[in-house]
Order: C-alpha cells, then sequence, then structure tokens
C-alpha cells in the first residue's frame, strides 16, 4: 500500500480532528497543540466511538462519548470516570504513520509515510469530493479544459501513479494546477487541489469553480455510464 | 448458525402510543426484519387475536381497534405503559411489569418515537451508561470537573431474571425538568429484557419517591431501532410538553454518539472493547444477553461462544 | 416588553431563533409546543396564530412572525447595538446576507426534511431530499472556499451576521440526517468558527466545544506521565 494525501494541512488546524478513508480504513485524523499530526484508525477501544466526533486538548484526543484522553503515543493516560486511576498501558488505538509536507497531510496505514516528489511554491486551493470511482473523476480531469490567468491553455501530464498526481502546465509555468487524488472507497474520490503561489485570488477561485465544472462532468459520465450497465443487464 | 431471532420473536415490542392512531388510519413499520401493518378502524376485536382489555378506546380518547398484520397474519397486541405491543411468537413470554405505571399521582408520559441506526442492545446499553453525562449531556445529567462514577452494585436477579444496578450516585446540574440547580441523584437500573430498560432516580419534588423513566426499544433490524422513550413522574408544575421535550433532549444528544459506535452491533467478544468499573452494568447486561443467546442485534464470534469470562482487559479494569 | 417564543427543542428553525438570542444576550420566555408526538402546532390553539402550523412563532412587539428569518432580522435590528449582526447600513454585505438568508431556507426544506424522516420517520421522498441537500452543501462550501481564498470566514461580511446563524444549524445537523461533514473541509472551519462565538449555545446533534473546557481538565498535567 501507498502514501496517500488525506487532506490539505491547513484544514487541519491546531486541536482539530478530521475523519479521513484510506485503502478501506477509517481514520481519526488530529493536530495537537504542539502541531504535530496523527493518524489513527477511528474507534476508541473503550466503546468503539468514532474518534473523529472527539475533542483535542492540548496534545492529547478525547473520545466525545466518555472523554477518554490519549496522547500522542496512543496512550490512554485519563479516563474521566476514575480520576485517580493510571489507564492500564494496554488501551491504545492503532495508529498509523502520517507526515505533513509542501501542506498535504499524507498517510500510510501498512509502511512509513513517504512524500512523492512534486513541485514547491504551489498553495493548497481547496479538497473536493467527486461521488464517482477514481477512474471516472481522473479521465474526466484528464479531458477537462484548463488555462492558466493569460488565458493559455494548460496540458495535463501525470507526475506519479502511487499516489496519482496530475499536473496542469504549459511553457511559462510548468506546474501551475496540481491535482493529487485520494481514492477514498469504492464510491467516491477526494482530489486536493493546489495552484501556483502566483495566482491571484481571481485566479485560484477560478480555479475552484473549474473543480465544480469537472466534478459535475465526472459525476454525469458515471451516471451515464451506470445507467448504461443496467440497460445491458435487463437484456 | 444462530442469530438471535430464537431468542427476540418470542418477547413484546412497542409500535405504537395508544390513541395515536385514528379510525381509518392505517401505518407501516418493521419488526426484527418483519414488515408490519398496523390498521385502525371500528370493527369488533377478533376474540382469537386479543380480548377485550386491549380494544383500544378504553380509556376514552380513542375508540378504533388496532390490528396489527404480518404477511397476511394477524398478530397479538396488547396495550401496556401508554404503548401498543406486539410480538411475532404465538407463544410469547409475559410483558415484563412496571408497578409504578399504577401509582396514584404519577403522570404518564410517553415521549414519542426516535429513529436511531444503531443496534437495539446498543441503544439499550447506552441508557445503562452514567459516565457519559459530563461529555454528552453536558450541564443537564453532568458537567465535568464531576465526572467520576463512585462503585455500584451490579447482580442478575435469577428470580426475575433482570439485571439489576443499584446505589449508583451522580452530581448532576439539572437532574429532571422538575430541578433547579445541582444535585447529587441516586440511580437503580433495571433490564427486564433484552431491549427494554428502566431508570429509578431521584425525585427533586418528592424525596421520598423516584421518578420512572423507561426506553422500549423496537428493533426494525439487528441495526436499525425505533426508540420509545417512557416515563412515570411526581411532576404536577411542568406541562405535558415541558416533560416530553426535556426526555427528548437527552434521548437526541445520545443518538448522535449511538450512530457513530463501531460494529454498530454490539459486540459481546470481550476482546472488542474494553470495560471499566464504571461500565459493570453493562458487563452485567452483556453476560445476561450471551447466557440467553439473546444476540439479535449483537456481534457474535467464535471466541465469545466459548469463552464466558470477560478477558484479560475487562478483568485488569472492571473488577 | 414580553418576548414570547414557541419552541420545540429538537427544531434547527427554532434553534436558529435561540442561539442568536443567546448570543445578543437577549432574554425571553419560552414556550414548548409538543411538536412530537403531539403535533400541536397543528392544534387549533396554534393555527390561530400561525395557520400554516409551522414552528418556530414569535410574539414580540405586539406581533406574531411565524417566518424564522425575520425573526433574526427582528432580534438583531433590535437588540444589537453593534450593527454587525444586521449591517443595513452597507449595501454590499446586506446584499450578500439577503442572499444567504434566502439560501437558509433551501437546506431546512433538504436536509431539514431528511433529517425528520432519518430521525422522526416523517414520510417524505428521501432520496431527492438527500439528492437536494447534498447540492444545497456543495454550494455552500463552494462560497466558503472563495471567502477562504479572499482572506475571509463568515458567509455574507467580515464578521458574523444573522446570514450565518440562519445557515448554521440545519448544515451543523446533517449528520442527524446521515451526511457527514468529512466533504466538506471549509464548511468544518465555519461551523467551528460560530461554536466558538461567545454565548453560543448547543442543541442536541450538535455538541459543544469541549476543548474549550479546557482548565478543567487534568489533561495537561497527566499528558507527561
Amino acid at each position: 500500500m501507498t502514501t496517500t494525501p488525506v487532506a490539505l494541512a491547513r484544514d487541519l488546524p491546531v486541536q482539530r480532528v478530521m475523519r479521513a478513508q484510506v485503502d478501506g480504513c477509517d481514520l481519526a485524523i488530529w493536530r495537537g497543540i504542539s502541531g504535530q499530526v496523527q493518524a489513527w484508525e477511528n474507534r476508541c477501544p473503550h466503546r468503539g466511538m468514532r474518534l473523529s466526533y472527539g475533542f483535542v486538548r492540548q496534545d492529547s484526543l478525547a473520545c466525545a462519548y466518555h472523554g477518554w484522553h490519549y496522547n500522542c503515543e496512543a496512550v490512554c493516560h485519563y479516563i474521566p470516570a476514575h480520576p485517580e486511576l493510571q489507564p492500564p498501558a494496554s488501551i491504545k488505538p492503532v495508529t498509523y504513520s502520517v507526515v505533513e509536507h509542501q501542506g498535504v497531510l499524507w498517510v500510510n496505514t501498512r509502511n512509513e509515510a513517504e512524500v512523492p516528489e512534486f513541485p514547491e511554491d504551489s498553495i493548497g486551493i481547496r479538497s473536493i469530493t467527486f461521488d464517482c470511482p477514481l477512474s471516472v473523476a481522473f479521465e474526466a480531469c484528464l479531458a477537462a479544459q484548463l488555462s492558466d490567468e493569460a488565458g493559455l491553455s494548460l496540458s495535463p501530464r501525470q507526475l506519479g501513479d502511487a499516489p496519482l498526481i496530475l499536473s496542469f502546465g504549459n511553457q511559462q509555468q510548468a506546474d501551475s494546477v496540481l491535482l493529487l487524488f485520494q481514492p477514498s472507497d469504492l464510491a467516491n474520490v477526494v482530489i486536493h487541489v493546489l495552484a501556483h503561489h502566483s495566482y491571484s485570488v481571481d485566479g485560484r477561485i477560478g480555479i475552484s469553480q473549474w473543480c465544480e465544472s469537472v466534478r459535475r462532468q465526472a459525476e454525469l459520465n458515471h451516471e451515464v455510464a451506470m445507467n448504461a450497465g443496467m440497460e445491458c443487464t435487463h437484456e | 448458525m444462530n442469530n438471535g431471532l430464537e431468542y427476540a420473536m418470542h418477547d413484546w415490542y412497542p409500535v405504537a402510543i395508544e390513541g395515536e392512531l385514528e379510525i381509518g388510519q392505517s401505518r407501516q413499520t418493521r419488526l426484527l426484519g418483519e414488515q408490519l401493518e398496523l390498521r385502525c378502524d371500528d370493527s369488533v376485536c377478533d376474540a382469537s387475536v386479543c380480548d377485550a382489555s386491549q380494544r383500544a378506546g378504553n380509556t376514552g380518547d380513542s375508540v378504533g381497534t388496532i390490528t396489527i398484520f404480518s404477511n397476511g397474519r394477524k398478530l397479538p397486541v396488547q396495550r401496556a405503559f401508554n404503548h401498543l405491543w406486539t410480538t411475532l411468537s404465538e407463544k410469547p413470554r409475559e410483558l415484563f411489569a412496571i408497578s409504578e405505571a399504577q401509582e396514584p399521582g404519577r403522570r404518564l408520559v410517553p415521549c414519542g418515537v426516535v429513529r436511531v441506526k444503531c443496534s437495539p442492545l446498543r441503544a439499550v446499553e447506552n441508557f445503562l451508561d452514567i459516565a457519559h453525562f459530563p461529555f454528552v449531556h453536558t450541564d443537564v445529567l453532568g458537567a465535568e470537573p464531576h465526572t467520576e462514577v463512585y462503585k455500584y452494585d451490579v447482580r442478575i436477579d435469577d428470580t426475575d431474571d433482570e439485571v439489576i444496578a443499584s446505589n449508583i450516585r451522580f452530581y448532576q446540574p439539572q437532574a429532571s425538568k422538575s430541578s433547579s440547580g445541582g444535585i447529587e441523584t441516586q440511580y437503580i437500573y433495571r433490564v427486564p429484557a433484552p431491549m427494554a430498560a428502566v431508570l429509578y432516580k431521584t425525585c427533586p419534588p418528592k424525596p421520598e419517591a423516584m421518578d420512572v423513566i423507561a426506553i422500549f426499544v423496537q428493533p426494525l433490524d439487528e441495526e436499525t431501532c425505533n426508540v420509545w422513550p417512557w416515563m412515570a413522574l411526581y411532576d404536577d408544575v411542568s406541562s405535558m410538553a415541558d416533560l416530553i421535550q426535556f426526555q427528548q433532549l437527552i434521548f437526541l444528544q445520545d443518538r448522535s454518539i449511538l450512530e457513530n459506535q463501531i460494529p454498530r452491533r454490539l459486540p459481546l467478544d470481550p476482546k472488542m472493547e474494553i470495560p471499566t468499573r464504571a461500565d459493570l452494568t453493562s458487563v452485567a447486561y452483556r453476560r445476561w444477553l450471551k447466557r440467553h443467546s439473546a444476540w439479535y442485534g449483537a456481534q457474535i464470534s467464535i471466541d465469545s461462544l466459548q469463552n464466558h469470562s470477560e478477558g484479560p482487559n475487562a478483568h485488569e479494569l472492571a473488577e | 416588553m414580553t418576548i414570547r417564543f414557541y419552541n420545540y427543542v429538537l427544531s434547527g428553525n427554532c434553534y436558529k431563533f435561540r442561539l442568536l438570542a443567546s448570543l445578543l444576550a437577549v432574554e425571553y420566555e419560552s414556550v414548548a409546543v409538543d411538536f412530537h408526538p403531539g403535533v400541536e402546532h397543528r392544534s387549533e390553539k396554534y393555527l390561530r396564530l400561525n395557520p400554516a402550523g409551522t414552528l418556530p412563532i414569535l410574539q414580540a412587539d405586539g406581533r406574531v412572525f411565524t417566518e424564522t428569518q425575520a425573526m433574526l432580522v427582528w432580534l438583531a435590528s433590535k437588540h444589537d447595538k453593534s450593527g454587525a449582526w444586521w449591517p443595513e447600513k452597507n449595501s454590499d454585505a446586506i446584499v450578500q446576507v439577503m442572499q444567504w438568508l434566502g439560501f437558509a431556507a433551501r437546506l431546512s426544506a433538504t436536509v431539514g426534511e431528511l433529517r425528520l424522516h432519518s430521525m422522526l420517520n416523517k414520510d417524505i421522498d428521501a432520496a431527492a431530499a438527500k439528492a437536494g441537500a447534498i447540492k444545497a452543501l456543495r454550494e455552500l462550501e463552494a462560497h466558503l472556499v472563495q471567502q477562504q481564498i479572499r482572506g475571509e470566514q463568515w458567509l455574507g461580511a467580515n464578521s458574523p451576521t444573522v446570514a450565518d446563524i440562519a445557515c448554521f444549524p440545519y448544515t451543523a445537523l446533517s449528520p442527524d440526517a446521515g451526511i457527514e461533514h468529512d466533504a466538506f473541509p471549509a464548511i468544518r472551519q465555519w461551523l467551528y468558527a460560530v461554536r466558538s462565538l461567545d454565548g453560543f449555545v448547543t442543541m442536541p446533534g450538535i455538541h459543544e466545544l469541549h476543548e474549550q473546557r479546557d482548565e478543567q481538565s487534568p489533561a495537561a498535567e497527566t499528558k507527561t506521565s
């Protein structure tokens, strides 16, 4: 299994927790007050509550249900129902490797997370979810027209396949817009969109709107394919 | 493979509030995976499926007779605790009793129905839990720093075949609609059937008595349920709407928790979840479910079938 | 003068009023209406006040208000001395606020209905409500992404307005209807910003920010042990 992008780093400020799906694993990803990011199995060992519903105090993630506190080593150090109890070290959520690199959070559920090489000087625009499989989303992104701020067209090239990265560029700017694909589960895909820092505010808004156009097209393509598939089985 | 239906099908379950359906109305619902239709009409009762005491209209607010069908078969119907109950069984167990329902002076309050995407057993277990009060019912049933759960007693009553937890006390900022300010509240829990739980708690306006709050769970299937909260209170002051909304406020705070527990079914394998001393009621509840093979809504594994102990983790913390 | 508010504790629309009243520290008399299971809002007593048979209902200034968004404007224009919550002097901001006040009705009609279906078994076309809800949430997300790019945090102005309060409840409550916030990072940031406001109150389905009760947690002392 490979290292997968799960979020733009700025979408997970300090003392916040979020949820992500990677390789079929449900993850709670959180950032303590010291800024360090953790990626854990999204399940409190006590009563199975999703930890992504919890809250972050200092450098601990606490479960929303009974407030059990887990520190950065994934050790439960405080059970509010028994304030005096030193919890056994055996109470540990499953942890995964996560790194923050160039404004993106990367997770590997099997090995140490290794971030791919990709161009610097880009900033996060948004993470957008497409309700269609990865292949359909990828095809739609490849087929979509995209221009830079001067109106010159940008053409896509694939930078990597694991993780899947698509870079749009031209002779003026080799890597103008970057799309990082996160296969979330079978039904949808998250695309983390970055752009060269030279883009103006209006240019960045334009890229955000472009993503929505591509999503409409991808989801339409998917729907058409699904309907065609159903017609075939009826015959 | 026993899926637990064998036990569950012989219990009674609530499917409507008394008087809720008007003559001519019908409603679809589900019970243990079976589709049910409730019909309210002015026909005379069919003596073979219900006796006169079960005829709706005896209490005066409605004149209809409720008939319940499942796949064309008429099911037994009975009225209890302001609800209509039915069962898929032809030889059902007797419905449990709540003697306080007959006590004069109590207000009987059916609180409606809330659908939850969780195992019916998870809904009951959550009702038996007090340690979550400061975090889920913040500033109402609990508040930090008063989070400690003191030692209490749990037993399985062999005569009545119920789980009983007693001598529970917990600090509550607003224990009920009728309370003003924080008090240390006393709790007793009873689990008279796998999908019902009754709570007795300090009654602020009448210290010598206890308020009764129950949840009756209608299992739609193993991972979805309708929860029907019901109360028998001493409170002459609050309006009915106030009482109902207080209970709905509490239960809906639980709903977002219940829909986010993994797995959705209650795991009976002791290695799956780690209890502490505060969870002794739940430990007894799970043990009691296992004893009866009452596995509808539970996740069972080979381990949990073979090994009736609570596992090393539980011993470490729960004893 | 008495402000009387007819309330149902689980209603997102009622919560809009309760939330803004709390943020502006406005006191009022609350009357609980048995919406479920009693359907009291459809009783003759309440139909006389509000023939539409909806909640909430507000009686104030000798008038009866039945539209939630109007109640928010009433609260802000009468009780907010800062003028920030209803920025009527700033025409640019006020049209933005109107835009999102209008949008809030779409959230109620989609997320709100789907939530009643999921929670209280309300009989509706759930698939249509879900499609509408996702469409509306995507629009909100798109707008908030653009606001982020502009360096703004709120829906209509550079500080919170009635528009944020009108859109907050059903957006925050969408998990009750089975739509999680995972696919909406900009919405998550905005929800957090609203929940962080001074005087914020919760309702079932919207948890309080326990992280802000920091001083009561022993986490700080024990985390290194």
